[in-house]
């Protein structure tokens, strides 16, 4: 049985030991680099509650990520003690970031990171290189020079991380991960918060097996931003449905796809690592390429169906999405969209689809 | 030794429908009652009706299937599926060529598409909102002071059309309040509630496309305008059960059927 800390407790024994905490917004940004300046960064977008005090700086139709987060940051401001990162990762995060900095005003800093788009080349390498050193010097103004040591051994730990996470993944791939879908995403997003020396204890606890477990289920994979609610992993698990695998910006897209050579330049690592994290919706590169990456997990994990997990006037991934499911659908493959608000549980009509998704799947298997 | 007896109950948001059948797949009783504020209790009555219609008791009963949205709640059924197996199921025992399936229930609506076999390919559903559904048609006869059999009086598909741009019920509402207000024609308010269902329809049959005969159920399909209309938009003839409201229990009967004969 996994024993992972509650966030908000976990994050707030840290700050009042003196931590330094840097709230994040999704997705993709160095955690080895923060982790080398002392700063524990603390993803923030997804806080349970209503949302009282952000509707009165957005407008409607503003997916629930930036809601939330923007939730978080008036309401809980003595967690976060170093400061706020805003990846570009759409928009609509990147005019949160200037809301929070230029009209709404918070007493820390807030930082911006420009993740490179498009098609990746020796150009995009050197563009991504430098906006590493230029966030680096960033830092060090608020908290000093970084020490090399350090992040020599952040990458390290971070490698650590990463290659557990990839077997891990692949356990699930193959039957092998002992876990319901309800653990191992709360196990993928407990890293999200915890100091990386205390996840890596978390994931190195988990044991695969050799053989894989024998089972009966249907098999799933999830695509889009977020994982899927808690109540419908509860409610796969509920009926026999295994998600065996995932194209998430909060899951596998944030996990190389293959195992890196262990640090030795942690400049070159990280820019390494950041071209070998798998396509993403959010950083604009071809449909194509996402395509062939989604079949090739579809052929890995042997999954039935594909369950798209859209959060609600999500735009990088409604960008992409009718594409990839007229592409998936064209080659047969069962597919089901569903709209998320992250919070809130399962409605009759969305059991009803994901039921009549696990019937059409084992009316496959019986055939 | 006496034929086997399955039973197929239905309880969606407004009406419970039950069939039971023999294992020749003949039909014995067909029950259709309000659901109310509890389906458990709804199915319970709708069972014991068929058992009495039928001079039956519930040891008589081989297997029961449960669809619909209270499906989870129907103490005595042995199994459970959703609606949207159970229509195409339902369809393609009245209909074999069906190939795509319209259901307009209560408080959804559907485009399944099903293979030679009645087996589900895909499908489409309406999210979380009551328009281009049965509610929505209440609603509106509510506000215009009609009942139902008047609202489905056939379209005049010449006859001029009041526009409902909406496709929120709550919104759709709004604006046939405004339009009586301007003193329009109620026939035209009701030629326009009957387009804007088929056009919601018509974005989902677009999301998944329509292949073989098109079989309507629903208690929508009894609103003859409507049927008119959808027919005009696919651009062919549409089938009708006589009892469209029954075609969900009666697929989940013979889903009761199938499984019981499979073991």
């Amino acid at each position: 049985m996994m024993n992972i800390p509650n966030r908000k407790e976990y994050l707030q024994q840290q700050s009042q030991s003196g931590q330094q905490i840097m709230g994040v917004l999704p997705a993709l940004y160095p955690r080895e680099m923060l982790w080398a300046f002392d700063i524990l960064p603390a993803e923030i977008w997804d806080p349970p509650g209503d949302i009282l005090h952000a509707n009165a700086h957005l407008q409607a139709t503003i997916c629930p990520v930036v809601k939330r987060s923007l939730e978080f940051i008036l309401k809980e401001p003595d967690i976060i003690n170093a400061g706020y990162l805003f990846p570009h990762t759409c928009d609509s995060l990147q005019n949160l970031a200037t809301q929070v900095k230029d009209l709404i005003g918070v007493p820390v800093p807030v930082y911006s990171f420009y993740n490179p788009k498009g098609e990746f080349n020796r150009t995009t390498r050197q563009y991504y290189t430098d906006i590493l050193g230029d966030f680096q010097t960033i830092l060090e103004q608020q908290h000093g020079s970084l020490d090399r040591k350090k992040l020599s051994t952040a990458c390290k730990l971070g490698h650590k991380i990463d290659s557990r996470r990839l077997e891990l993944q692949n356990a699930r791939m193959t039957d092998r991960l002992p876990l319901s879908n309800s653990e191992y995403f709360q196990l993928i997003r407990a890293g999200e918060y915890l100091q990386p020396e205390d996840y890596l204890k978390l994931l190195d606890a988990i044991s695969i097996p050799d053989e894989p477990i024998p089972n009966d289920k249907a098999r799933i994979m999830v695509s889009g931003i977020l994982p899927p609610h808690p109540d419908m992993l509860e409610y796969f698990d509920d009926l026999h449905l295994s998600l065996v695998a995932d194209d998430l910006l909060a899951g596998s897209r944030r996990i190389p796809r293959i195992k890196l050579d262990p640090p030795q330049d942690p400049m070159e690592y990280l820019t390494e690592r950041f071209f070998l994290l798998p396509p993403c919706s959010t950083k604009a590169g071809s449909l194509d390429e996402r395509f062939r990456y989604l079949n090739k997990r579809i052929g890995n994990s042997q999954a039935q169906g594909v369950l798209f997990n859209i959060v609600k006037f999500c735009e990088p991934e409604l960008f992409d999405h009718h594409l990839m499911v007229k592409a998936l659908k064209d080659t047969g493959i069962p597919v089901l969209s569903m709209d998320t608000e992250l919070q809130g549980g399962l409605s009759g009509q969305d059991k009803t689809r994901i039921e009549a998704l696990g019937e059409l799947l084992r009316d496959r298997m019986v055939s | 030794m006496p034929p086997r007896l399955f039973v197929g109950v239905d309880v969606g948001s407004l009406s419970t429908d039950l069939v039971l059948l023999n294992d020749q797949g003949k039909v014995l009783s067909e029950i259709i009652i309000a659901t109310g504020v509890n389906g458990a209790e709804a199915a319970e009555i709708a069972f014991d009706e068929a058992l009495s219609e039928t001079e039956l008791t519930r040891g008589d009963i081989s297997a029961v299937t449960a669809t619909g949205y209270g499906r989870a709640s129907v103490a005595f059924a042995t199994g459970k599926t959703t609606e949207i197996s159970c229509h195409g199921v339902g369809a393609h025992q009245l209909f074999p060529n069906t190939g795509t399936v319209i259901d307009i229930g209560g408080q959804d609506s559907k485009v399944i598409q099903i293979d030679a076999r009645g087996r589900m390919l895909d499908f489409t559903m309406n999210d979380k909102c009551a328009a281009g559904t049965g509610r929505f048609l209440e609603v509106m006869a509510d506000r215009l002071e009609l009942d139902l059999g008047e609202l489905s009086n056939p379209l005049n598909l010449e006859g001029e059309t009041a526009p409902i741009s909406s496709t929120c019920t709550v919104f759709a509402e709004s604006e046939v309040i405004s339009l009586l207000a301007k003193h329009t024609p109620r026939e035209q308010i009701v030629n326009g509630l009957q387009r804007s269902i088929v056009n919601r329809i018509w974005s989902m049959v677009t999301s998944i496309g329509v292949q073989g005969e098109v079989t309507l159920t629903g208690g929508v399909a009894n609103n003859k305008g409507l049927v008119l209309l959808l027919e005009a938009q696919l651009g062919r003839p549409v089938n009708v059960p006589d009892n469209p409201q029954i075609v969900g229990a009666l697929g989940a009967a013979h889903i009761a059927l199938k499984g019981y004969s499979q073991g």
